[in-house]
């Protein structure tokens, strides 16, 4: 049975029992992730774990609750006219920009040729990058989501995300197969170009917000108007309702995007979601001799690191597993989990989509969140061409999906107006 | 007590500044703490994993890459005069400036840092117990990169007695040169168990050591919190493997790092002869038609 959703109207008889429920569940779940992070602060050595967790509940929540998914929100807007998901995305990228510069100016005063921001995923430019896109963009596109969204749609029961990331990892192992072919065919070539050395730190910042803002005026000119009761003045009592059911504003989303982008590149590691799904399918691909012995270059190149597991623990696993869980949580209360058993349907483009996307993602080292956001952020040009690319395959794949008539239901209805 | 305390680490303090040229070999961390804001001590982080020094350093040090900036980019070897100076003139180091070092692997490659100050004329601290220590005991981190004043300060000429190369190794195997050789690796990698610890990429295709070299792993002469045990035991320790120091000695390992550990305490802590075999296993165990002592027989297969 599906749970009722949460509304503040009806609180009577089940629904107040079902709420109480789910709000002790949540929070029961926040307050043991926060013991979590606090026993792995207090070991030696594990502060950057401690964080993670933290980052990634963080993460989950603002992805939940500001429905931040780069699929949704770019369908939202071609098909329903509704700019608000891509404003957020916008915002993110802008104010990520300007907090990663704060950081990068701090750690390299002078962009100098032959320095790099550590760990900045700063990755190699050339046309495995954009195919590599590309192919993302499809899998987007017939998956329903992007890899991050699959995450936090676990934590929302999806039946299709599952199937997503299974394909994803399947994905994965075909592009650690393909990988050496790549890399010698024009990986290689490939130049890890960093906009600051080329335009200076002012040269990027100013060039990359005017792009973003030339992009927000076209989002705006060709939206249509959403519709939803006019909001004017302050009410205590509408709070709650703000907070853990509606939709957050798109602003307040892409913020707060961005500053867990700029925190989590300060104190631990850019952000991505696919280190630790792909270090699993490589450490099992290689133990069970399914992956060549050496993956040339791969582990000189900068993104979503995979890296044959030596610990159990990693900082990405446990932001994702963070992510899941504060997913989980967020939704519970937003009334927004709701399980179903999946279709033949859901299965297919699952598993379909998480394929495309599992190889894009190993191929161009990070998806939307590894290379386009923390990507543009660190003014990677890796991350621009990312941007441009997974567009267009997205375009191409949902195109697609409306010529064969089964567009997406599960994940397809538009954002309900708040 | 604590005032008692406080008072001694200040005038020990007082003795170390003036004391610049003949620095002390190890400084505490508390001592450290005390002399951040003294203009005569310049510290130095070697770090090797990416990020480290950039999301939190001793506040003032300065950051040195091992990778490029105490290696020749492009050959195997040192880096070089030019190249050194000029950075040690951008870090502000002047003649009388006392270096401290300190870095993340237990100080390795802080300890390679101070290897190859010394090679060219620097006498070197090294922070006791390294990043890992400084961190344990909660002392501030900064993120800030510092700017000082650059000086005109001119290296000499490497100092060749403090760095031992291929020939030389090979005359002491073979018998031609009497010389201590302290294998600092793993027992399994000294009796050619294993080619190499598990994940590193440098290689040699030979297993075992070098014809007449002790075993003394670099862990034994270290406590548990990371800091160099007590000169005494770290004498004794040698003593009982026939190093006493009568005779020059040759620390290697697999890359020259870790042993630059070793020649650290036999060196500056002791007082040694003592030569670092930089092209060490990697060298050594590739070289074709050399001696080698492989007690396990290990065979390379290529694998």
């Amino acid at each position: 049975m599906r749970p009722p959703p949460f509304r503040f109207e009806i609180l009577v008889g089940d629904a107040v029992a079902m709420t109480a429920r789910n709000g002790i569940i949540s929070v029961v779940l926040l307050a043991a992730i926060a013991i979590a992070a606090w026993l792995l602060h207090g070991q030696a050595g594990e502060r950057d774990l401690a964080f993670s967790l933290l980052a990634g509940a963080a993460f989950g929540i603002v992805l939940q609750r500001g429905r931040f998914c780069f699929l949704c929100n770019f369908r939202d807007f071609v098909e329903h006219r509704d700019p608000r998901g891509l404003l957020s995305i916008i915002v993110a990228l802008a104010a990520g920009v300007v907090l990663y510069h704060v950081v990068m100016m701090a750690w390299v005063p002078v962009p100098q040729p032959g320095r790099l921001p550590p760990n900045a995923h700063i990755g190699p430019v050339g046309p495995v990058l954009a195919v590599a896109a590309f192919v993302f963009g499809i899998g987007m596109a017939i998956s329903g989501s992007c890899l991050s969204a699959h995450f936090y749609r676990l934590g929302e029961g999806s039946a299709t995300s599952p199937f997503a990331l299974a394909g994803a990892g399947i994905g994965f192992l075909l592009g650690f197969l393909t990988w050496n072919a790549l890399f010698t065919l024009a990986i290689y070539a490939s130049p890890a170009i960093w906009l600051p050395h080329h335009l200076g730190y002012t040269g990027t910042l100013v060039a990359s917000l005017f792009l973003l803002a030339a992009i927000a005026v076209l989002v705006l000119r060709f939206s249509g108007q959403v519709t939803g009761p006019a909001e004017s003045g302050y009410d205590p009592a509408k709070v709650p309702e703000k907070l853990f059911v509606k939709r957050w504003p798109p602003v307040v989303t892409g913020l707060l995007v961005a500053v867990i982008s700029a925190f989590a590149f300060l104190r631990v590691a850019p952000l991505g979601v696919t280190a630790e799904v792909g270090s699993i399918v490589r450490t099992a691909g290689s133990s069970w001799g399914l992956l060549p012995d050496t993956l040339h270059g791969l582990d000189m190149l900068r993104g979503c690191a995979t890296v044959v597991k030596q610990a159990l623990l990693s900082p990405n696993g446990l932001f994702v597993l963070g992510l899941v869980l504060a997913s989980f949580a967020s939704a519970l209360v937003a009334g927004q989990f709701q399980p179903r058993r999946p279709t033949g349907y859901d299965i297919g483009r699952g598993l379909t989509g998480g394929v495309l996307m599992g190889w894009g993602a190993m191929t161009a080292l990070g998806c939307t969140v590894g290379v386009l956001l923390s990507g543009i952020h660190a003014g990677a040009l890796s991350g621009w061409i990312f941007l441009v690319f997974c567009v267009l395959g997205t375009w191409s794949g949902l195109a697609a999906m409306r010529r064969f008539g089964r567009e997406g239901t599960a994940h397809g209805k538009p954002a309900p107006a708040s | 007590m604590n005032f008692l305390r406080r008072a001694g680490v200040l005038v020990g303090a007082f003795f170390m500044v003036g004391a610049a040229h003949a620095a002390e070999p190890l400084v505490t961390a508390d001592w450290l703490q005390e002399n951040l804001e003294n203009p005569k001590v310049r510290v130095f982080e070697v770090s090797v994993d990416t990020g480290v020094y950039e999301r939190g350093h001793v506040p003032g040090s300065v950051h040195l890459d091992w990778h490029t900036e105490l290696v020749d980019p492009t050959r195997r070897d040192i880096a070089s005069r030019e190249a050194f100076e000029k950075k040690l003139r951008e870090a502000g180091v002047a003649d009388d400036t006392h270096v401290v070092l300190y870095g993340d692997n237990n100080n390795w490659f802080a300890a390679w840092g101070a290897w190859v100050f010394n090679v060219y004329g620097i006498e070197a601290s090294l922070l006791d117990g390294g990043r890992k220590l400084w961190e344990a005991k909660g002392l501030p981190l900064d993120t800030a990169v510092p700017e000082y004043a650059a000086t005109d300060i001119a290296l000499p000429e490497r100092n060749d007695d403090l760095r031992a190369r291929f020939t030389e190794v090979l005359d002491i195997a073979e018998g031609r040169k009497q010389a201590s050789l302290v294998d600092i690796r793993s027992n399994d990698e000294y009796t050619g168990k294993v080619f190499a610890p598990e994940g590193v990429k440098e290689l040699a295709v030979r297993a075992g050591h070098i014809p007449g070299a002790e075993n003394v792993p670099w862990g034994s002469i270290v406590q548990e919190d990371g800091t160099f045990k007590p000169a005494e035991e770290i004498r004794a320790i040698y003593a009982a493997k026939g190093i006493d120091g009568s005779r020059p000695i040759v620390t290697y390992c697999r890359i020259g790092e870790r042993s630059s550990h070793t020649w650290f305490a036999l060196k500056r802590i002791l007082g040694y002869d003592v030569k670092n075999y930089d092209g060490s296993w990697t060298e050594y165990g590739n070289a074709v038609g050399v001696p080698v002592v492989n007690v396990a027989g290990t065979v390379w297969t290529g694998k």
